[in-house]
């Protein structure tokens, strides 16, 4: 699935199965997420570190490759804000999505928050900051 | 209505998702980086034309080789540019190679299309939907349910504000940091980058702060 057309059918899959398993796991439920960020439930933060525990072994076992990055100056105020943004609005950048398809209209709004916020680092990337900030999805 | 997966099966599922990915594609997956690209279309339309001119390596190096040679001299061509002097015997002979495509290598460096990059946010939204659907979650609503009116705010206005202010914050941050809970948290460390490793544990850090500042606090 290497080609253009692997790639987009690979994609389909993939945004299938996000969007239906993070809703099932509960990421789209403002509760459920404030439950698990103040660890007065465990379920979401085990089904996440279950799954990276079990992609460890997995990208172990078959080798598979690294994806090029670096750690540079953007990466830890990005994810302070990233993490406050998560906290406040209950989506990370697919779970607004989630939450529209489960009829949360509101969640528009995150969205378009999103579409604002995203613009604007690429502007203040090439006007002000000048990193290489990159992207861990490649 | 159904309950949540377990954990377990939560797990399994976003495993899946992201080891079927790397597996088919020899790729990463990112949901802010999708957001990124579809929102810069022109741009990023601009780009894929510009890679597609330069699609074989063969075609790059000779061009950078001209270029080099253009700005420095011709004896600074790159090495890539002349024929090996084994190559002598074929030199005259015409040239049988396929026409232009990317080699696996290329490819693989290349950014993912546009297209598929929208494909995966109208998947997002389509698989979420099937969830809610088929669980009996799906109900249209105006507000975000009643522990975000009861820890954030339970009034429409500042309900707005809060949600686009944290949208900003996402997708600011995310950008910012090159990646979100799915390219850096899932896959990122899942290959125990240790950029991905960093990011994760700074914005869940932050998440816990936050939340419990929510609750607790404000």
């Amino acid at each position: 699935m290497r080609t253009r057309g692997g790639l987009l059918v690979a994609n389909i899959i993939a945004g299938l199965a996000l969007g239906y398993t993070v809703a099932n796991i509960g990421f789209g439920d403002y509760a459920e997420l404030n439950r698990m960020f103040t660890f007065q439930e465990l379920r979401m933060l085990l089904a996440f570190a279950g799954a990276v525990a079990i992609i460890v072994v997995v990208f172990a076992v078959l080798r598979v490759r690294r994806t090029p990055g670096r750690i540079h100056a953007g990466v830890i105020p990005g994810a302070v804000l990233f993490g406050t943004g998560w906290a406040i609005s209950g989506g990370c950048p697919a779970i607004p999505i989630v939450q529209v398809a489960s009829g949360y209209l509101p969640a528009l709004v995150t969205m378009a928050g999103i579409v604002v916020g995203v613009r604007l680092c690429r502007w203040a990337n090439t006007r002000y900051f000048h990193l290489d900030s990159g992207s861990c999805e490649r | 209505m159904t309950e949540y997966w377990p954990w377990w099966a939560g797990a399994v599922g976003l495993a899946l998702t992201t080891i079927n990915y790397a597996v088919t594609t020899d790729r990463s997956f990112g949901v802010s980086g999708a957001w990124d690209r579809v929102l810069h279309w022109r741009a990023e339309r601009r780009v894929e034309r510009v890679n597609a001119q330069f699609a074989d390596e063969r075609v790059l190096a000779e061009a950078l080789a001209a270029a080099a040679a253009d700005q420095f001299g011709a004896g600074s061509a790159a090495p890539a540019a002349r024929p090996a002097p084994h190559d002598d015997a074929r030199a005259s002979e015409p040239d049988v190679r396929p026409p232009a495509a990317a080699s696996p290598a290329l490819a693989s460096l290349l950014p993912a299309p546009l297209i598929s990059q929208v494909a995966l946010l109208l998947s997002v939204f389509v698989g979420g939907w099937v969830a809610a659907v088929t669980t009996g979650r799906f109900q249209l609503r105006l507000d975000m349910g009643a522990a975000f009116a009861q820890i954030v705010t339970d009034k429409p206005i500042a309900m707005i504000g809060a949600l686009f202010v944290g949208g900003l914050l996402v997708g600011f941050g995310t950008r910012l940091a090159g990646g979100c809970s799915s390219g850096h948290g899932l896959n990122g460390c899942g290959r125990l980058q240790p950029v991905s490793i960093v990011a994760t544990a700074v914005f869940f850090g932050t998440g816990v702060l936050v939340s419990f500042l929510l609750w607790k606090v404000i």
